[in-house]
């Protein structure tokens, strides 16, 4: 199929962007272009708003390859690079300082420790029980709203 | 290596199942914990916030040993030197009977 643009509705495009664009209105045409008076009036019509369609985003594109750079001097350039390197260097420096908490060592017979008696089922009967408490403890906290929230400042 | 950690968790009274870990992942494995780094996991987790718990400012963590009892069996955790060592043992334990 490809696109057919028109010659004339390019023209009248209020908007300026910042940096001009080499690209702008190189939008890929085909060989079709000189047959488009002759098409029927629906099919140009359709044709009209594909074009449409497809110059809203190219006026909205921003190339930045096409962008002609100002050039940076050699000084300004070693400057700016000796600049981010500290500054890079300084943020290596504070992650590294986050390493993780080594594990602890909670016993030198980790065998003995562990065929030792389990948890006798009394204990487990009175943890539980603890935990219970709490539970229904921590439940019953709640706002006791004792004054409005929010007053009116009375001036006399 | 692995023999010297697991031997001694092998001869463990009603272990059906053994774990090492370490930092770096699962050492050993064994019984009905074989391959299961997904236990070994969640099993690091409780272990590293259970070692953040102090008892009245003391410098050490407050326990030698964690136990994570289910009704049937129970999951027994230490630390030494590094390494994480957990065994599931059988839990027969029930309710005294008074007689």
């Amino acid at each position: 199929m490809g696109c057919c643009f028109s010659a004339g509705s390019n023209q009248d495009d209020p908007k300026k962007l910042l940096i001009p664009d080499p690209n702008l209105n190189k939008i890929p045409t085909n060989g079709s272009d000189r047959n488009a008076d002759s098409l029927p009036s629906n099919r140009t019509d359709e044709q009209a708003l594909l074009t449409t369609i497809l110059q809203r985003p190219a006026l909205n594109i921003i190339d930045v390859s096409a962008v002609i750079s100002q050039g940076l001097e050699q000084h300004e350039y070693m400057d700016r690079a000796r600049q981010y390197s500290t500054k890079l260097d300084v943020l290596s420096r504070t992650l590294s300082q986050k390493k993780p908490v080594p594990l602890p060592s909670l016993s030198s017979q980790p065998h003995q420790v562990l065929a030792a008696d389990l948890v006798s089922y009394a204990d487990v009967q009175q943890v539980s029980k603890i935990a219970a408490y709490a539970y229904s403890a921590i439940s019953q906290i709640k706002v006791d709203a004792k004054e409005e929230l929010v007053v009116q400042f009375a001036i006399p | 290596m692995t023999t010297a950690l697991t031997q001694g968790l092998e001869r463990i009274p009603d272990q059906i199942g053994y774990l090492v870990i370490s930092e770096e992942g699962v050492l050993a494995s064994a019984g009905e914990l074989e391959n299961d780094e997904l236990t070994a996991g969640v099993i690091m987790q409780m272990v590293r916030t259970a070692c953040r718990f102090r008892l009245h400012g003391t410098a050490e963590p407050p326990f030698k040993r964690m136990s994570v009892m289910f009704e049937d069996y129970v999951y027994a955790v230490t630390i030494s030197g590094q390494k994480v060592f957990v065994v599931k043992r059988q839990n027969n334990q029930r309710e005294p009977v008074i007689v």
